[in-house]
């Protein structure tokens, strides 16, 4: 899958070293959860990928969903979502040409992020790849898989990791859900995008070649 | 000379009676200040931020000619197919040619103010181009056949009533007044649009330089369907965008969702750079391509007006629309009266001028209040009213002022001897200049011309003004400390005259020696404000010599307008060899009498708060508290006088006067007034007190129609009647008997 940028956690890392201790990272997860869900992001912190799991089931049970499109990431696929949905029953698909196919009739669609920013409860989506584009755009709920050991404390810090990671691409900052106020200046939720932005935080994120087990 | 000549008077009467732009606009205004400030709460230093915009973007102008050719190589450098454009005709032709070479039928867009400036829709629509706008607001009003009355919140003018008639329409089936439902119809009508499209059309928040990639920032999420589903995507965007930097929009992405709707962040900010993968149906297999990715630099006079001096400030505007959220008038009026453009209010006039000319700012920046709320919030710091100023002076230049108007400021407000004689006539006739062809005059003369309207009374011309009355007022103190001259303006010597006597007496008291030279006149502000500064300056310099004549330490004025046009002689009169550096003396000397007194007070050790006084509430004038920066001196003069001070709401928005402008927009400018009312009386106060004579005339009139039973009264009126208290035999024995104690019999009565 095409990325803006191949390691972002490094670059986060590099930038932590300019920060104060506790200026970066899981201290900083309060701050980030009180500001997503003030942002109508509904926020769930777990310990485990396995827990993630469980999680992303429950949510998919309790609203119905038949129909799950997910883009392939190492995190997922070590955290076994594609056996965990085939096993409850419902339909999940994460290649290309699946995602391409059934993106605009799922029920939920799930991405990873990059890392969060605590100032606004954003999190940060490298979106260049299509797949990442279709499963957070056309769903009506999107769930996202963030590391809560990746929360920068604000936007000046956010531009600065940026501004190192992006020659060329596609990122985009979500904050909440999708919506307008713009008929009488009544807050509607869910007009284009997402009408639920469910972010699951994992306090222990496998790394690349890890198990989840 | 005015061939197309629109009936703004009408638009407004029109736009008052409109219940749901009332009642939508007044909603958000009401509750934009605290949801703002909210924002702000975790933003750090906001003045640091505003101040670190201002010079990043002044920067930029000063370069932007580097900063765009730097954004053009690396965007093109990555795939982009750039395109600068030197005005709309330019713009629509290339996107019209990419239409036929790619077989584009069909086109779904997300915002864009610089294609609403060209007017790129209806263009394509006409040549068969199917366009669909996708913002839920745009969308709304694009099936209107409306314009924007809101840079946010393009619909605000329309209720939910209205916007179930355009869709059950539109969607060939009845649709119920219910908001949710009616917005999950328009998601599902509107994703077969964007599944459809062959082209997306975007706008953009910046332009990157260093990467050449653009942000978009968004609420609802269409600018990614639109740069995610169709395979081409256009951008079209002014030059006022370029940033040189990432990190720069992440200066301003601090303040501008903060500023535009109170979020700290929007649901979705997107950076593009270069073209991205898209995925396509190719025979029965899904393949990945390249989009194509073309954006179209705007220039239609950007460019000119970034080599400026004055005009280039305009660059520092992010559209957050933060200005608009606080005006008096916008917030009452909303966009449309702007002329139908698509930049409403102060900025707007200024946008206008920029891309439509000088002919259509010419129509409507008279409703600009100068009033400087704006200026307090704006991210980049533009100081639109004095832009607005210096327009309008480059206007006069241009096009001159009206026969009539003219006439008045060279042979009435140059000569004060026939001025002062006209308003000694008034006094007399007490309504002369209140029908037919004289009201073109009223309108340029001080305020207190002000035509009667239902709800706010008349102001009264003194049978005898200050000028006839000083010699009898004036004592000489037996000790001085020094030698004010005091400066009453016009409306303190022919409405006022009472306060004027107020403040000799504050004066005397502090034990300086009054001198009112009697030759001074208007202050010249009604003349200047037009653009008119020939004229001003003329009147300037008989003000400089007035007050030559009788040399003194300081010159005293109670009316805050008057102390800023004073202090601007020095410049004003600068090219004038023989009187400049007695201009820059007079200037120099200039001292507001709120701000004075308080200090000489302190200096005395009689600042200080004492009790039983009636409970006043305090007026801030635009010109104090914004143009002078004094907000305190007169709360703490107030409960030095033993006042009992009652802050209302919005106590620093304008009373609505504003010189021409509560003339010439009566009705608007009652509405203005009623609000303050409103507000004043929610207090529960017995006085009003302000620092300004202008306002005074203005909140007098509201009080007398509105308010029966509550006072008006300047500063210096409510210190010399503590001063005449304590003159009294019985209050110098027991000194804790303080003034005004039968307030509570009044404050009964005000309460029935």
């Amino acid at each position: 899958m095409k990325k803006t940028n191949e390691d972002w956690e490094a670059k986060l890392h590099v930038h932590k070293r300019h920060l104060p201790a506790g200026g970066f990272g899981a201290r900083l997860f309060p701050e980030f959860e009180k500001r997503a869900k003030a942002a109508a992001a509904e926020v769930l912190r777990v310990k485990t990928s396995v827990e993630a799991v469980e999680f992303v089931l429950t949510i998919a049970r309790q609203a119905g969903a038949r129909k799950v499109v997910s883009v392939e990431s190492p995190l997922l696929k070590q955290a076994g979502l594609k056996s965990a949905f085939a096993s409850a029953g419902i339909d999940f698909y994460d290649s290309q040409e699946e995602i391409a196919t059934y993106a605009p009739t799922a029920d939920i669609g799930i991405s990873g992020v990059e890392f969060g920013i605590a100032e606004s409860g954003s999190v940060c989506q490298d979106a260049y790849a299509i797949e990442s584009r279709l499963v957070s755009t056309l769903p009506p709920t999107h769930i996202v898989f963030l590391d809560s050991n990746l929360i920068v404390p604000g936007l000046s810090e956010a531009f600065a990791i940026l501004s190192k990671a992006f020659d060329h691409g596609y990122v985009t900052f979500i904050t909440g859900p999708s919506r307008t106020a713009d008929i009488e200046v009544v807050l509607t939720i869910g007009v284009h995008g997402p009408v639920r932005l469910v972010i699951i935080a994992i306090d222990e994120c496998p790394k690349e070649g890890e198990s989840a087990q | 000379m005015n061939e197309k000549k629109r009936n703004i008077h009408k638009e407004i009467s029109e736009k008052l009676l409109e219940e749901p732009l009332r009642v939508n606009l007044g909603k958000f205004s009401e509750r934009y200040p605290a949801t703002r400030a909210a924002a702000l709460e975790n933003a750090g230093d906001v003045e640091a931020l505003r101040e670190a915009i201002k010079k990043m973007k002044a920067d930029t102008v000063d370069r932007i000619d580097e900063v765009a050719a730097r954004f053009e190589a690396e965007a093109t450098k990555r795939g982009v197919k750039v395109f600068r454009a030197r005005n709309g005709d330019e713009v629509k032709s290339y996107i019209f040619e990419l239409c036929k070479q790619h077989d584009v039928k069909r086109i779904i867009k997300s915002k864009s103010m610089a294609s609403e400036e060209i007017d790129l829709s209806p263009y394509l629509r006409q040549n068969g181009l199917h366009v669909c706008e996708s913002d839920m607001g745009e969308w709304i009003i694009d099936l209107a056949g409306h314009r924007p009355s809101h840079m946010v919140i393009p619909a605000i003018h329309l209720s939910r009533f209205q916007v179930a008639e355009l869709f059950s329409k539109e969607m060939g089936r009845e649709l119920s007044p219910d908001i949710p439902l009616m917005i999950q119809s328009a998601r599902e009508y509107l994703r077969q649009e964007f599944l459809n499209a062959d082209m997306g059309i975007t706008g953009a928040n910046f332009g990157i330089a260093e990467n050449g990639a653009i942000g978009l920032v968004t609420n609802e999420g269409n600018a990614r369907f639109a740069t995610t589903l169709p395979r081409i995507h256009v951008v079209v965007m002014g030059y006022e965008k370029l940033l040189p930097q990432m990190t720069d929009a992440g200066l301003i992405l601090k303040l501008l969702p903060r500023g535009a709707t109170g979020q700290i962040m929007t649901s979705y900010t997107t950076f593009i750079g270069g073209p991205s993968p898209m995925i396509v149906r190719r025979g029965d297999k899904w393949v990945e391509e390249t989009r194509e990715m073309h954006i179209i630099l705007l220039d239609n006079n950007r460019l000119k007006a970034a080599k400026d001096e004055k005009f280039k400030e305009v660059f520092q505007c992010v559209r957050c629309g933060s200005c608009l959220n606080v005006c008096p008038v916008y917030t009452i009026v909303g966009g449309h009266v702007y002329g139908g453009h698509t930049y409403a209010g102060g900025i707007g006039a200024i946008l206008t001028a920029m891309t439509s000319g000088m002919a259509d700012f010419e129509k409507f920046h008279e409703l600009c209040i100068g009033c400087r709320r704006c200026v307090e919030v704006c991210p980049g710091k533009i100081n639109i009213p004095g832009l607005i100023e210096e327009l309008r002076v480059r206007a006069v230049k241009e096009h001159g002022l009206p026969f009539v108007t003219r006439q008045l400021f060279e042979n009435v407000m140059a000569n004060r001897k026939v001025f002062h004689a006209l308003l000694r006539a008034a006094s007399i006739t007490m309504k002369p200049f209140a029908s037919g062809k004289d009201k073109t005059l009223i309108r340029h003369l001080p305020l207190f011309f002000s035509g009667l309207a239902k709800d706010r009374s008349l102001p009264t011309i003194a049978e005898k003004p200050l000028r006839d009355r000083v010699k009898a007022v004036i004592k000489k103190p037996a000790h001085t400390t020094g030698r004010a001259a005091f400066f009453s303006g016009c409306t303190m010597d022919f409405v006022l005259p009472e306060t004027g006597e107020a403040i000799i007496t504050v004066l005397e008291d502090l034990g300086y020696e009054v001198v009112f030279p009697i030759e001074q006149s208007c202050c010249g502000k009604p003349v200047g404000a037009t653009g008119d500064l020939e004229t001003a300056r003329k009147i300037a310099l008989l003000n400089v010599q007035a007050f030559d004549a009788e040399p003194a330490d300081v010159i005293v004025s109670g009316c805050p307008t008057c102390v800023e046009t004073l202090e601007s002689y020095g410049e004003l009169l600068k090219d004038n060899p023989d009187w400049r550096d007695k201009a820059a003396v007079f200037s120099g000397k200039v001292k507001e009498f709120s701000s004075f007194v308080a200090a000489e007070y302190e200096k005395k050790g009689r600042l200080l708060k004492t009790t039983g006084g009636p409970a006043v509430t305090y007026h801030d004038s635009c010109h104090l508290k914004r143009v002078l920066g004094v907000s305190e001196a007169p709360r703490k003069l107030l409960e030095a006088a033993g006042c009992e001070l009652r802050e209302m709401k919005d106590s620093d928005k304008c009373c609505g006067m504003s010189g021409v402008f509560g003339l010439k927009y009566v009705e608007l400018s009652m509405k203005i007034l009623a609000q303050k009312m409103h507000n004043v009386q929610d207090t529960g106060a017995e006085i009003v007190a302000c620092a300004c004579s202008g306002c005074m005339v203005q909140l007098q009139g509201g009080i007398d129609k509105q308010l029966p039973g509550i006072r008006m009264k300047h500063i210096a009126d409510i210190l010399a009647e503590r001063l005449k208290e304590k003159e009294r035999p019985e209050n110098r024995e027991n000194p804790k008997r303080t003034l005004m104690t039968g307030a509570s019999t009044t404050k009964d009565e005000s309460a029935a």
